[in-house]
């Protein structure tokens, strides 16, 4: 991820934003249209959970919790202070970035894996029950609806923008653009000094912390900017779907369902968690007559992934051109 | 409250917590010895409490055969996951990542397969002993003493077990050092199959004795999942003794702290306290500061 990138992969880069910037114009069906923004929500949550699995190695079990806060703050401060869309998904990104804050200071203590997968874990199902248990606030299971939608706008030669359940063309583009951001984000920080920190870290602490790298600032960085992806996605969701409720945002399927696309589309790659939540949420949407059978199909994908493709389905190509021992000494 | 009531809720709080300390060291075991986290955990406890259901209510058994038959089938379940998934992962690059995840995998996959085979209904099994024990004001239903006495009996012959037998030198040879073990002639293949399996055993034993005051589901693997690992972080994670303490401790303050609160904040209260120990005391109550 650090050599510049070849005109070839600038050209597929440019040719899949060209794509999606321009397929609401071939096709505006409602159902396609839904089924790629929840792929691109996922995909900023995937990106983001592996930035900070993948690229920091903290391996986080809890990041629903941010989704969860970034989606509550922002429908709550809506509802309750009447404030636009606009803003509060960047308070609701705010407000889950202070909670990564919260508890990525005591898990970057402790060095030890397990510790931190317990930790984080523990964290979103206080969320979780939090949210379920403050029925005066949250309404609990019950749901939390009338959350505002976006205020529309006008833009000079196209008319009047409007954000309703009928029209999904404004949503996929502010979905898109959320997603660019967090990618894009994501892809400075990997470039700069921060990333080659990073890596130097993931591969060996103590060597990186020799080498007057500061650990636990650059991974308390991470984290709080993750959480703040994670949070936005989350925000966008609520005014997006409009209805929340705890089992929905903050239960652990949502984290499973995240892991899956990660694993599948191949850890600790910048386009593999984004090419998983495509692949997984399509799969979905043709396993929803299976709806009994969806969380064991997610379970199945996991166990199959870890043992089977390791490194994701986005390297595959790169195994099969060149032979394995050029790809072992690549790996070390 | 009189303070008679308050005695009860601790002894019931220390009852409780004995089962925890058997979920929680039947972590512990796994991670001390292969260290793996093992998220399906849970699932051991669950499918436990339906082997039970199905040999005590549905085949009529007597508890007393339903109960070790459970075990037992438990204790080869465990054995078959291990050799069938983290037999494969163990040892290979990113080992102790790709074992959390893989067994996060095989919870959701354990937990939906019970929900298409048994179903969604709550079932529950009936008490194995009626009665009330007295002693003066306090009162405490016999049903709960022996799930005490049989967490406690477990826990004791697991101790015996893993200090004086040549199975229980080979597990802690294994986990010191594996290499070393397998000098001396210790199958560490063997040795893990068989940790698993002890393992579900335990988890098995604790469902088979909370069956008939909770209800068994397909979803109660991960609540009691979640408190295993409060219980190993009070401890310190991957010792066995840790645990036991561990668990009577969580048991006891979430006793309390449903008397101060209401019991839907039950898991708010033991998380917190697990998040406020890791701030604290990162190694555990009783675990040694690495330094």
């Amino acid at each position: 991820m650090f050599q510049p990138l070849t005109p070839f992969k600038w050209l597929g880069i440019l040719g899949a934003i060209i794509v999606m910037l321009l397929l609401p114009m071939v096709t505006q069906d409602t159902y396609l249209l839904h089924v790629l923004i929840l792929a691109m929500v996922f995909g900023i949550f995937a990106s983001a959970w592996n930035f900070v699995t993948g690229f920091a190695g903290l391996k986080t079990f809890g990041h629903h919790a941010f989704f969860a806060l970034g989606a509550y703050g922002s429908a709550l401060i809506g509802i309750n202070l009447g404030l636009s869309a606009w803003l509060t998904i960047w308070l609701g990104g705010l407000i889950a970035a202070l909670a990564g804050l919260f508890i990525g200071l005591p898990i970057l203590r402790i060095r030890s894996m397990p510790h931190v997968a317990i930790v984080t874990l523990g964290f979103a199902e206080i969320v979780r029950i939090t949210l379920s248990n403050l029925t005066d606030i949250t309404r609990g299971e019950l749901g939390l609806w009338g959350i505002p939608v976006f205020d529309g706008f006008t833009v000079p030669g196209l008319g009047e923008v409007v954000f309703s359940p009928a029209d999904k063309v404004p949503y996929y583009y502010l979905a898109f653009a959320l997603l660019l951001l967090s990618v894009g984000v994501i892809t400075a920080l990997m470039r700069s000094k921060t990333g080659l920190s990073l890596i130097a870290m993931r591969d060996g602490e103590d060597a990186a912390e020799s080498l007057g790298i500061n650990l636990t600032r650059q991974k308390l960085q991470v984290f709080v900017v993750s959480s703040f992806l994670v949070g936005v996605a989350g925000a966008f969701y609520a005014h997006y779907i409009t209805i929340l409720t705890p089992a929905a945002v903050a239960g652990v399927d949502l984290m499973i369902l995240i892991i899956a696309m990660v694993l599948v589309g191949g850890l600790g790659t910048l386009s593999g968690p984004l090419v998983g939540a495509l692949v997984l949420t399509i799969l979905v949407e043709f396993l929803r007559d299976l709806d009994t059978f969806r969380m064991l199909v997610y379970g199945a994908i996991i166990i199959l992934s870890v043992m089977f493709l390791p490194k994701g389905l986005v390297t595959l190509g790169r195994r099969w051109k060149r032979p394995p021992d050029a790809a072992a000494t690549e790996a070390e | 409250m009189t303070i008679y009531l308050f005695i009860e809720q601790i002894i019931n709080g220390l009852i409780i917590g004995s089962t925890y300390a058997l979920i929680g060291s039947g972590i512990a075991l796994i991670y001390g010895t292969m260290r793996v986290l093992n998220l399906a955990h849970g699932e051991f406890y669950m499918l436990g409490g339906y082997f039970v259901f199905y040999l005590a209510v549905t085949m009529g058994l007597a508890p007393w055969i339903a109960i070790p038959t459970a075990v037992f089938g438990a204790f080869l379940l465990g054995m078959a996951i291990q050799r069938t998934t983290i037999h494969f992962l163990f040892g290979r690059e990113g080992w102790m990542f790709s074992t959390i995840a893989a067994t996060l995998g095989l919870s959701i996959f354990l937990q939906n397969a019970a929900l298409l085979l048994f179903g969604e209904q709550f079932q529950t099994v009936p008490y194995y002993v009626s009665g009330v024990v007295e002693l003066g004001q306090v009162r405490i239903p016999a049903q709960r003493i022996l799930i005490f006495a049989v967490s406690m009996a477990t826990i004791g012959v697991m101790t015996y077990v893993l200090k004086y037998t040549r199975l229980g030198w080979a597990i802690r040879a294994t986990s010191q050092d594996r290499d070393a073990a397998a000098v001396v002639g210790i199958p560490a293949e063997r040795i893990y199959m068989i940790t698993f399996g002890i393992a579900a055993a335990l988890g098995a034993i604790a469902a088979a004795m909370l069956a008939p005051i909770y209800s068994i589901n397909p979803w109660s693997g991960l609540p009691i999942l979640l408190k295993g690992f409060v219980v190993v972080i009070l401890g310190g994670l991957g010792s066995f003794p840790g645990a036991i303490a561990g668990g009577l401790i969580l048991g006891v303050v979430e006793a309390v702290g449903v008397q101060v609160t209401s019991s839907e904040w039950r898991d708010v209260i033991s998380f917190g306290l697990m998040i406020a120990v890791i701030w604290w005391r990162p190694w555990g109550l009783f675990g040694q500061k690495p330094s």
